[in-house]
């Protein structure tokens, strides 16, 4: 397999491990949901103190969200975003063990619907390491059609676990991105076929990128959806979740992009404002939800 | 028999050199430049996944085909002789 065509495997300590999953259930069933939030803060400065890599990564996203804050005032709110994550993550297991709990209200499902009945084409639907994409996924489940997710195997077991994937097989199914040509057959054709594909927009996993202003820095995103939307012809849908006050979910499919080519020769060019505009609604969701951003990782950095 | 197949294969061949030099937008590359036998992505022709989309698309344009055997894949985008074997095996008369 040629080397650029595949993505460079990329070696990372997961902290969404099975162990950490293990965990989180467990207190969730010992404790319930406010015991198992309680635990987060002595988990969260575990990681605070001692994982160097978890909290530099989360500090590119900090130092740029919040440009004026000086070092102490960041490693707070990197703390924050730690135990903000560690919610969510909480909160997805008592939604995937069938928890009625929560409330999730969902913005945009019309245009979506109309998309859902269009048996000519699919969509491609854009998440990003934001709020809690599984629990996003999760609630589009009504959508009666399954999402084939673009994911490194290396990632299948711990995201399989949290999306309770064995349990919703006919929903969920995965095409790899370590395959052949970084899975564009396949997902090329499940949009053609009028399927949807679910793609990471955020982060390259070392695929090629393009430059695009994030947070008025420059930095590199995927190009891999819109180039896939662009050559099917299908609409791009980004899909956002965020955790409200009280016990709510807000879900966001709102947002609505439709890549094509014009005239001009460089088709990677001609994606970048694609892209841009991807940023741009990241941009807006991390000034109204700024701890609910989990890049973990230097996008900035190429 | 074998010669149609022949005289077929090579108008396949040429056809994909024209549609892969102007759908990708390859530059100082001439459809007779591209050899049957060279690598399409990586080394060779170095050709990446945002071509690919492209190859696929052109693939089902032009020749009416989709590839939906995924362990195929490799073999059949290997270079131009092993497509246009593809597309003289599969498509449509």
């Amino acid at each position: 397999m040629p080397d650029n065509v595949r993505p460079a495997k990329i070696s990372s300590r997961k902290r969404g491990n099975r162990l950490g999953f293990w965990f989180f259930r467990s207190c969730l069933k010992l404790f319930g949901l406010s015991g198992a939030y309680g635990l987060l803060y002595l988990v969260c400065l575990h990681y605070l103190l001692f994982d160097r890599k978890a909290v530099s990564s989360a500090y590119a996203y900090i130092k740029r969200r919040f440009p004026g804050c000086g070092s102490g005032q960041a490693i707070f709110k990197v703390y924050r975003l730690f135990v903000s994550q560690g919610q969510q993550l909480i909160d997805r297991f008592a939604i995937i063990s069938g928890s009625d709990i929560f409330d999730i209200e969902l913005k945009g499902y019309e245009r979506l619907s109309a998309f859902l009945g269009d048996k000519s084409k699919g969509f491609v639907l854009l998440t990003a390491h934001v709020g809690s994409w599984q629990v996003a996924l999760t609630t589009l489940k009504k959508m009666a059609k399954p999402v084939y997710l673009v994911m490194r195997p290396e990632d299948n077991a711990a995201v399989r676990e949290s999306l309770n994937i064995d349990a919703q097989d006919d929903f969920i199914r995965v095409i790899s991105p370590e395959g052949y040509l970084g899975g564009v057959v396949e997902a090329m054709n499940v949009l053609r076929a009028g399927g949807i594909v679910s793609v990471m927009g955020d982060r390259k996993y070392g695929f090629e990128g393009i430059d695009i202003s994030f947070l008025n820095h420059k930095a590199y995103f995927p190009f891999g959806a819109f180039s896939l939307a662009a050559g099917s012809n299908c609409p791009v849908v980004v899909l956002l979740s965020a955790k409200l006050p009280g016990r709510k979910y807000l879900v966001d499919v709102s947002h609505v992009l439709n890549p094509c080519y014009g005239a001009t020769k460089d088709k990677k060019g001609q994606l970048r404002k694609y892209v841009q505009e991807f940023a741009e609604v990241l941009d807006k969701y991390t000034a109204e939800y700024p701890y609910q951003c989990f890049l973990f990782h230097d996008v900035w950095k190429n | 028999m074998a010669e149609n197949k022949a005289e077929k294969l090579a108008e396949i061949r040429k056809k994909l050199k024209e549609l892969l030099v102007t759908s990708l937008s390859l530059e100082d590359i001439k459809p007779e430049d591209i050899k049957d036998d060279e690598i399409l992505f990586g080394e060779g022709l170095g050709l990446d996944s945002l071509d690919a989309v492209e190859i696929v698309v052109l693939l089902q344009r032009n020749f009416g085909l989709e590839v939906k055997e995924m362990s195929e894949g490799k073999k059949i985008f290997y270079s131009v002789d092993t497509l246009a074997n593809y597309i003289y095996e599969n498509r449509k008369q």
